[in-house]
């Protein structure tokens, strides 16, 4: 008797369950969808590994503008295998994956697609789980362990703090200067071609081997590079689409520059 | 009978101030990180998810026992079970409180522990496990409500109140269903958190999540066996059927074989592909720092000893071999737990196109994170213990030899009521 009230509550209860779901999910839309609210714009980043010369200074003025830690950089210089004698180096931000997997998984929506594609960090939402740094394939973010106190030691050599501290207990990465993209728009500027609108470390490379632009427009300096020279995205075949493309180190370049 | 009360007595005090203590100094150390950060913890972001997360995992796990028998007196009606989905339950409340304890104590703002409430993302893992670990934590409350309504003590104090508590009872075949629902959901979709990242490519599998519930049900009856066992061994207060554990032991040991089978295809699947990471983390289960504990602590003694014991109804029968087998079904599921949580985060991801070899991380836990993880522990080794002598959760008398109608310590309210 008890047995068959527990098949029938089951298959009520179940029923009930999964259209409660439904409607919800159905309600509260795609997160994702958010993403694909419309903006002109498609930033993106373009970092030439024929004419890096392993300086740091992008990581200098990243430092200094987004007020990170020195031993938790959201932009890594990283030296890698010499080509022709020649050293190489990779210098690795954010990648603003299209397909990011740290918005996929935040469970509070934490971190999110903007319409332009910059994949943003919310700090007020974020609790800390840290499940953002197991899922990026790029080691792209970094977690405040304590909080951060202490001079900024590229300060004010290399720019001024434009963003505040992140508090304790959250993870943070490289945003793209997402504030320097916006406030140069509002003031009629365009990202990748000035200065003052492009992100810091893209300003502050004195080779001009990282490139900024929308890849929306076909006279951008990013869209210009990528159809000139082949170029790779990191980890291509995980299918993240990143936002960052590398010309690589080419052997015709590196014998002139010989 | 005598010996039994008499070294009861005399073990109790000191088992419970030695818990007691224990509790204390992990508060003592909860503070520290509260205050500090959890900056002192040897976690870093390399090895993001530590210690606390294998506490984390194993008490979710070896809590499935309360669903699982649950499951098996309400729906499929074995009804000689009851006394013991009883003890389930019980055991994954407490179980499921340590879970969150820890989870407290392991996000960077507990302050926000809300907020998987208030912001949904409906496609991570984590979001759903969180949000069924709550739902199912409020199942279980009102699973174990009419224990504490049912107690002598709380019965004289509080007669209105015990009696509301008593006809929670009623609900127990919808607790029971929406139990099932949230826990088939969660354990599993806890493997799916790992399985989901391509990130780390030891992980990146489907079989996780199935690999992670079939544990779960496993360890949770085991513990829920053992629980009594011991109980009944060391209290006066507890008394158990030992041809009713007896089945569910034999049931785990055919158990222990399937998921042998799971297990199997599940590594020899992965040796087969040459795969930047995966291979590399396979090697540390396989042959490096992880293989003693993968060999041993899960596949032989977690799986294959216990199973053997626990199958041939000669070895059950001497009641050391068989609780030695509990308690090793047990271990080999932390072990599996705390082998899978490690083993992705000691291969970093080799993100660049020339670098071929992937780095290599190391973690042990820190000081402060093995005493604030012992006291966690302690307080469900307290929590079942003041259960069994103070709530009876350890109480099979209630059981008549044959039970034919639902014998349930609160009897089911006729159609007529």
């Amino acid at each position: 008797m008890n047995n068959k009230i527990g098949r029938r509550d089951f298959i009520k209860l179940a029923a009930v369950g999964t259209a409660v779901t439904t409607v919800t999910i159905a309600a509260k839309g795609n997160p994702l969808a958010e993403g694909e609210a419309t903006s002109p714009y498609r930033w993106a980043m373009v970092i030439d590994q024929a004419k890096c010369v392993g300086c740091g200074k992008c990581s200098l003025a990243c430092q200094a503008h987004n007020d990170t830690r020195e031993d938790a950089p959201w932009n890594r210089m990283i030296e890698l295998e010499p080509l022709n004698g020649e050293p190489v180096y990779a210098p690795v931000p954010c990648m603003h994956c299209e397909n990011a997997p740290c918005v996929d998984i935040c469970p509070v929506g934490a971190t999110y697609h903007r319409a332009d594609g910059i994949v943003m960090m919310d700090y007020e939402k974020c609790i800390g789980c840290r499940y953002c740094q197991l899922a990026c394939p790029y080691g792209s973010r970094t977690f405040n362990w304590d909080t951060h106190t202490g001079a900024n030691s590229a300060v004010p050599e290399w720019g001024e703090p434009e963003v505040e501290r992140r508090p304790r207990g959250v993870a943070e990465k490289c945003t793209f200067c997402f504030h320097r993209i916006d406030r140069g728009l509002a003031e009629g500027l365009m990202p990748g071609i000035d200065r003052q609108a492009t992100p810091a470390c893209v300003a502050a490379c004195p080779v001009g081997a990282r490139i900024f632009g929308d890849l929306n427009d076909p006279n951008s300096p990013v869209s210009v590079a990528l159809a000139k020279y082949p170029s790779v995205q990191l980890r291509q075949e995980l299918g993240t689409s990143p936002r960052v493309f590398y010309l690589p180190a080419r052997r015709e370049e590196t014998e002139e520059s010989a | 009978m005598t010996q039994k009360i008499n070294l009861h007595r005399a073990v109790f005090p000191v088992w419970v101030i030695l818990l007691v203590l224990l509790m204390v100094v992990a508060l003592a150390a909860a503070v520290h990180v509260f205050i500090n950060g959890l900056v002192v913890t040897n976690l870093t972001d390399l090895v993001p998810w530590g210690l606390w997360i294998g506490i984390d995992l194993s008490a979710i796990a070896l809590s499935a026992g309360a669903f699982s028998l649950s499951a098996a007196v309400y729906l499929l009606g074995w009804k000689q079970l009851q006394p013991v989905a009883r003890t389930a339950v019980f055991i994954g409340f407490l179980g499921y409180s340590m879970a969150m304890l820890c989870l407290l104590m392991d996000i960077g703002r507990p302050d926000r522990f809300w907020h998987a409430v208030a912001f949904w993302n409906i496609h991570s893992p984590l979001w759903e496990v969180t949000m069924c670990v709550m739902l199912y934590f409020t199942v279980l409350v009102l699973e174990v409500a009419p224990i504490f309504g049912d107690a002598s003590w709380f019965k004289a104090r509080w007669p209105k109140l015990s009696h509301r508590l008593h006809n929670i009872h009623k609900f127990a075949p919808a607790l029971a269903i929406a139990g099932l629902c949230f826990s088939l959901l969660h354990q599993s979709s806890l493997g799916a958190t790992y399985g989901v990242l391509k990130a780390r490519p030891i992980w990146y599998k489907p079989s996780l999540a199935v690999l992670f519930i079939v544990s779960a049900v496993i360890g949770g009856l085991a513990l829920t066996v053992l629980a009594s066992k011991v109980a009944a061994l060391l209290s006066e207060k507890a008394n158990v059927r030992e041809e009713v554990l007896n089945k569910v032991s034999q049931a785990i040991g055919w158990m222990l074989f399937g998921y042998l089978y799971l297990r199997f295809w599940d590594t020899l699947g992965m040796e087969y592909t040459l795969e930047p990471g995966r291979t590399e983390g396979l090697h540390l289960l396989t042959s490096g720092a992880l293989s003693f504990n993968f060999w041993v602590g899960e596949l032989l003694l977690g799986i294959l000893v216990p199973a053997v014991i626990l199958v041939s109804a000669r070895l059950r029968r001497q009641p050391r071999l068989h609780l030695l087998a509990l308690l090793l079904v047990v271990g080999g599921l932390v072990a599996y737990r705390w082998d899978t949580n490690i083993v992705g985060q000691m291969v970093a991801f080799s993100y660049l196109p020339t670098q071929i070899e992937p780095l290599y991380t190391t973690y042990s836990p820190s000081l402060v994170e093995v005493l604030v993880g012992l006291g966690v522990i302690a307080y469900g080794l307290l929590a079942f213990t003041l259960g069994v002598r103070y709530l009876g959760i350890v109480d099979h008398s209630t059981l008549p030899e044959a039970a034919v109608e639902p014998v349930l310590a609160t009897p089911l309210p006729s159609p007529t009521d």
